[in-house]
């Protein structure tokens, strides 16, 4: 399984949900697969998808999921220590780690050898940290989501993106499309 | 430690609408802090970089409130891209109050190169800035403030090393 059929299968649990997706092929591909109003693309600000999530969780009752991927989480490590202080019941950490920086040309990342996104998520202090396959994200996900537990779910997929063009959506359309969802 | 100016600055903030904090600490910011972390009124935490700051502020925007990050202003550094692709890009108002590390009465001189950066970056930044050199600056907080609600921009205070040294 790779990015493109991870997400594909955790659509159908996004929708209750407020999404905010990691920058570039990610963002793409959730746009591609379904585009919905609670979904906020990251258009720029490479590795700050998970702290975005965190801030905004601390503001509203309903889940918030941060869809990371690997190098986006390593390249802002510090996160993980103050989700796993501050993260209310209702913030899911999704890390989709394919072992490569899928936006730039599937350079490998450093959880391609030695390093685990999961031990150092529980070495930040994070309680719930899972790590498990593609196929088996949809169903632990449903889980942690009823279950309301703040949550690392580190999610071993393949390498490989699907082409696709850039976001056509205006910045403040995006924005103000996503804070109604919010609301409602 | 506590000052007059620390409770000036906190109180002038939260007057003007903020009620959402992060922080990289300082050591001229920590009477700011110390207020911050018995404050019920307000949401605060600590963060472990200027950058991640502002994606927790991004975020908290997103919900609704008025976010400010305390930081130094050698953090206008670490986050340029973040200012700039996701607090400018998507319109997003936050107050950055920036110890003013560098100026004179600064001891470390580590801290000068990037002082002396830090006016013309905020200017080239297209970011406004109050700079306080006395205590009396204090009281265009306000109005600043409020500058930042209504045109969905980031601004920043920026405070000199001698006047946060004052009690």
């Amino acid at each position: 399984m790779n990015r493109y059929q991870l997400i594909e299968s955790l659509v159908p649990i996004l929708e209750d949900t407020l999404v905010i997706c990691n920058i570039g092929i990610p963002s793409q591909e959730l746009f591609s697969i379904c585009d919905r109003d609670n979904h906020f693309y990251m258009l720029g600000s490479m590795g700050l998808c998970s702290s975005i999530g965190l801030g905004l969780s601390l503001t509203t009752k309903k889940s918030v999921i941060a869809l990371e991927g690997d190098g986006s989480v390593l390249m802002n490590l510090g996160s993980l220590a103050t989700i796993a202080n501050r993260s209310p019941e209702n913030f899911v950490l999704i890390i989709m780690d394919n072992g490569s920086y899928g936006s730039t040309g599937d350079q490998a990342t450093y959880t391609s050898e030695s390093t685990s996104l999961a031990m150092i998520a529980r070495g930040a202090g994070c309680d719930n940290v899972i790590e498990c396959s593609g196929i088996d994200t949809k169903e632990l996900l449903g889980d942690v989501l009823q279950q309301r537990v703040p949550s690392v779910i580190v999610s071993k997929i393949d390498p490989g993106s699907q082409p696709l063009p850039v976001i056509p959506l205006h910045p403040i359309i995006l924005r103000e499309r996503f804070r109604s969802s919010i609301k409602s | 430690m506590k000052n007059r100016i620390s409770e000036q600055l906190i109180s002038a903030l939260k007057a003007a609408g903020v009620d959402f904090f992060v922080s990289v600490p300082c050591k001229l910011l920590s009477g700011q802090i110390q207020l911050l972390e018995g404050d019920s009124s307000i949401s605060y935490l600590p963060v472990t970089r200027e950058e991640e700051g502002f994606g927790i502020c991004a975020g908290a925007h997103l919900g609704g409130l008025f976010p400010c990050i305390l930081m130094q202003d050698s953090g206008l550094g670490n986050s340029v891209n973040a200012i700039k692709s996701l607090i400018q890009f998507f319109q997003i108002p936050i107050v950055m109050l920036m110890s003013y590390r560098g100026s004179p009465g600064e001891p470390v001189p580590a801290q000068a190169p990037m002082g002396w950066l830090t006016p013309e970056l905020l200017r080239l930044m297209q970011i406004p800035v109050l700079h306080c050199h006395h205590r009396q600056d204090i009281a265009d907080i306000g109005p600043l403030v409020s500058h930042a609600w209504v045109t969905q921009s980031p601004v920043a205070i920026l405070i000199d090393f001698n006047l946060m040294e004052q009690n």
